[in-house]
């Protein structure tokens, strides 16, 4: 069902050397979920490849879609390959700090 | 509460694909009463939550109906978001344990963060669950207790 074409999610991959940008759009809420997956998996276990998404024209994330964040920046930090997040809306910033996601989206320091 | 609330009722399959419907009923009416546009984005994601529970959990795999209960006061917006399915698990204590900012991220669960952000971004929320007849959660936001926050 597509009530408003703007709002609809969709995921874009770009390939750079060295870096893969996932350039996300529309609502990411409990119904696309399973695209978000889908989009996200073959590119997780790549550690070879910074991990990157872009949420410049994301208008809406729930706890599903910060859930996924969540256990792909796990995935990642097993594998001590990257996951960044970029040009994230201030309404989706203010839900990453309530939830405290955002100190895992923090630049990392050199620790070890 | 007011004696001359208005309701708007929506009555909804209870599937991912009809949250958005919710949304954006919600965004209508809240314009409407002029609450801001960080308040409308707030109460999105509180109302969202609710209704992902009752997607999740409250049907198994068997078809269910969402009802959604908007009323609307003079200066305060309350939701109800009620299903007639199993009840999901209630959060214990006021929910604050949900959140990921004592942890390490090898010790972080996936899962209780809607709980969380349906009683951090709401003025009141109220959870009832009653085994084998449903949930029921009631959420409130008032214009006036927005205007002193900013």
């Amino acid at each position: 069902m597509t009530t408003n074409k703007n709002e609809k999610f969709n995921a874009v991959t770009q390939l750079e050397e060295g870096a893969c940008t996932v350039f996300l759009s529309g609502e990411m809420d409990l119904s696309v979920a399973p695209d978000f997956r889908l989009v996200m998996e073959p590119l997780v276990g790549d550690a070879g490849q910074d991990l990157i998404v872009n949420m410049k024209d994301l208008k809406y994330i729930d706890s599903t879609g910060i859930g996924i964040l969540l256990s792909i920046l796990k995935a990642r930090h097993g594998m001590n390959a990257s996951f960044t997040v970029e040009e994230v809306p201030p309404q989706i910033q203010k839900l990453f700090e309530m939830t405290g996601i955002a100190k895992f989206f923090a630049p990392q320091e050199n620790s070890h | 509460m007011k004696a001359d609330t208005q309701k708007v009722i929506l009555n909804l399959p209870a599937t991912a694909e009809f949250v958005d419907v919710v949304r954006l009923n919600l965004y209508g009416i809240a314009s409407k009463m002029g609450f801001s546009y960080e308040d409308i984005e707030d109460m999105k994601v509180a109302v969202s939550e609710a209704c992902n529970n009752s997607v999740l959990y409250a049907y198994g795999q068997n078809d269910g109906h969402i009802d959604v209960t908007f009323e609307i006061g003079e200066e305060t917006l309350s939701i109800t978001v009620e299903d007639e399915g199993e009840s999901f698990e209630t959060v214990k204590g006021g929910g604050e344990e949900s959140t990921l900012h004592d942890k390490d991220l090898n010790d972080v669960q996936i899962g209780g963060l809607g709980f969380y952000l349906m009683q951090a971004l709401m003025d009141d929320v109220s959870i009832e669950n009653v085994a084998g007849q449903g949930t029921r959660v009631v959420m409130s936001k008032s214009l006036a207790l927005s205007e002193e926050r900013v």
